[in-house]
């Protein structure tokens, strides 16, 4: 008996190992996503409109404020960014953000937590986040590689884009900041277009070309090619699971095939040892997943801030049900041996 | 009195011309409600191949098993499986018992495989007249040789099944033990109005048997 418990209990504990990687794994990959998107995702934007020659990359693209007007939507909205350094006066804070500039009332435009909208030249809302790095309302700060300063209005909801915190300004600010020859009208330069269920108005595209968000997200710098490291290694824990439980199992029926030939000669058929297999499995299973997540909800709460590593239950819940059935597979591979276990073999 | 088991003509064959062996040449058998019947015979006589075909585990070349006046042969592999769990009771040389299950819970997963609640009343009973009492909480490797094969006595019979089939029951045991069993068994079936069949190679232990077949070679003879 305390033989048994130690061999399931070696099973549960593998088990938890995987869990726990495939949950750290799992939490790693939605906090660089949300790193990544976050911004975005608060936009809720359906496409992007990016110069052609800019290999669907926003900061490779450059096009005319004027082009909007090839484009409609039930919501349009320019978009500029500059990824550079914000500091504060004498140097006190740097931190790297993600500028991005659309204009004053945009859709774009975060909703406001404290201070107020923009709703002059050289103003800056800042994601919340940043005032724990010390960043305030009403202090100037300068932006990127110019001595020119703006001045923190308001700030909102904590979001990042590009794995680093955001910045709002309006798009003559942000041109102004990147000393660009113009800085007002029509003839500005941003980096492309945002819409909600926009298309082109006529089958002239100027220099534009239309990306869904989806296909716009993936071309991220670095996004595909990081989500699709983390989830190929989740797929092979998955795997990894299968395969150990898979063979715990058959090493398991053959150790115990000539106490199952009794059970058959005594009339405990195939199916009833197969289910009290399929038990232990998935309770060895589930006692693995449970504690393999208490364990990452607990590194969690005493991770560096600067981790990125974000909580999906859904995901999570999915990920669970995966090993689950892992577990599930892994004992029925067993069926064919124990099927074929003569109860004849008993007697004699 | 009518047969609860009956073999008529039985004949097994293994394999196929040159190498084929026979098992088992036209065997006649019965055994009835309350009777203790042995089969003795040296080993590689045909013993098991009987109760393996007695227990519808395998199949005879020809000839008829019948339990409880059906054929077995006829039956589906399902309902096999059920009427050995109802109506044939197993006590086996050894390891018959789960490791893993104390006394009383191998007489309980009896009732849960026929899907009934725990008879409490009748464990208790049975574990006492086999003087089992004491450890009805402990698991098969706490137990000696002869209690384990006690369990196994009150196991078949926890069931309440038509016969009991028992192979080389005392194979593991010594000699009084052995006799402590066997006497058991005489017991149980005069009792409760069992059929039991013990197969045994031991001469000694069939002093307490109502009936003895003698088999050598696959041929049975009755004494
Ligand atoms: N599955 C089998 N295949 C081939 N020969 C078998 C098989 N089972 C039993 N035999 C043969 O049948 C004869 C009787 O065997 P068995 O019934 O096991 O004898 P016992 O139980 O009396 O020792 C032996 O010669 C044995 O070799
Ligand atoms: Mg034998």
């Amino acid at each position: 008996m305390r033989h048994e418990k130690l061999r399931y209990g070696l099973l549960s504990g593998v088990l938890l190992l995987i869990a726990l990687v495939v949950f750290m794994l799992a939490g790693l990959a939605n906090g660089l996503s949300n790193g990544n998107r976050q911004a975005i995702d608060n936009w809720q934007a359906t496409d992007v409109y990016l110069a052609q020659n800019a290999n669907e990359t926003l900061s490779a693209s450059q096009v005319k404020l004027a082009d909007q007007s090839l484009i409609k939507g039930d919501q349009t909205a320019p978009l500029a960014t500059l990824s550079g350094t914000l500091r504060t006066a004498k140097n006190a804070h740097k931190t790297t953000v993600s500028a991005l500039a659309t204009t004053r009332n945009s859709f774009i435009m975060p909703k406001i937590v404290s201070g107020h909208r923009i709703n002059g030249q050289n103003q800056l809302l800042i994601s919340e986040s940043l005032t724990t790095d010390g960043y305030k309302l009403g202090q100037t700060v300068r932006l990127g590689t110019t001595t020119k300063t703006v001045k923190i209005v308001g700030t909102y909801a904590s979001s990042t884009y590009m794995i680093s915190p955001t910045v709002y300004t309006d798009i003559a600010t942000l041109n102004r900041l990147k000393a660009m020859p113009v800085t007002s009208g029509k003839q500005q330069t941003v980096n492309g277009f945002v819409t909600k269920n926009g298309q082109f108005k006529t089958s002239d595209h100027g220099s534009l070309q239309r990306l869904t968000m989806a296909t716009f997200i993936n071309k991220l710098p670095g996004y595909s090619a990081e989500q699709l490291t983390l989830n190929t290694m989740i797929y092979f824990l998955f795997a990894i699971a299968l395969a150990i439980i898979g063979i715990f199992m058959f090493v398991l029926t053959l150790q115990k095939q000539a106490l199952f030939g009794v059970l058959k000669v005594q009339g405990i058929g195939t199916n009833h040892i197969l289910a009290a297999l399929l038990t232990q499995s998935i309770a060895m299973a589930l006692i693995g997943i449970v504690i393999g997540l208490g364990i990452t909800v607990g590194l969690a709460q005493i991770m560096p801030a600067g981790l990125p590593f974000a909580i999906n239950w859904g995901q999570f819940g999915l990920y669970g049900l995966a090993l689950l059935a892992a577990a599930v597979v892994g004992a029925l591979l067993s069926w064919r041996t124990v099927a074929n276990i003569d109860p004849a073999v008993a007697i004699g | 009195m009518t047969a609860v088991l009956a073999l008529q003509q039985i004949n097994k064959q293994f394999g196929h011309g040159h190498t084929a062996v026979t098992a088992l040449k036209d065997a006649n058998f019965e055994v009835s409600a309350g009777q203790f019947v042995a089969i003795i015979g040296p080993s590689g006589s045909g013993k098991s191949t009987f109760l393996t075909i007695a227990a519808g585990l395998q199949t005879p070349t020809s000839g008829q098993v019948l339990l409880n006046g059906t054929e077995l042969a006829t039956q589906s592999e399902k309902a096999r499986l059920a009427y050995r769990f109802n109506e044939i009771g197993f006590i086996l040389q050894s390891s018959n018992l789960i490791p893993f299950l104390t006394v009383t819970e191998q007489l309980k997963l009896v009732d849960k495989m026929a899907k009934r609640s725990f008879q409490a009343k009748r464990a208790q009973t049975l574990l006492a007249e086999l003087a089992l009492t004491e450890v009805a909480t402990a698991y098969p490797n706490e137990l000696s040789g002869g209690e384990r094969q006690r369990v196994a006595i009150v196991r078949a019979l926890y069931n309440d099944p038509s016969v009991i089939l028992a192979d080389e029951p005392t194979a593991s045991l010594d000699t009084p033990r052995s006799i402590d069993v066997v006497e058991r068994l005489a017991k149980e079936a005069h009792q409760h109005h069992k059929a039991i069949v013990m197969v045994t190679h031991d001469q000694r232990l069939i002093g307490n048997c109502d009936v003895v077949y003698k088999i050598e070679d696959g041929v049975m003879t009755k004494q």
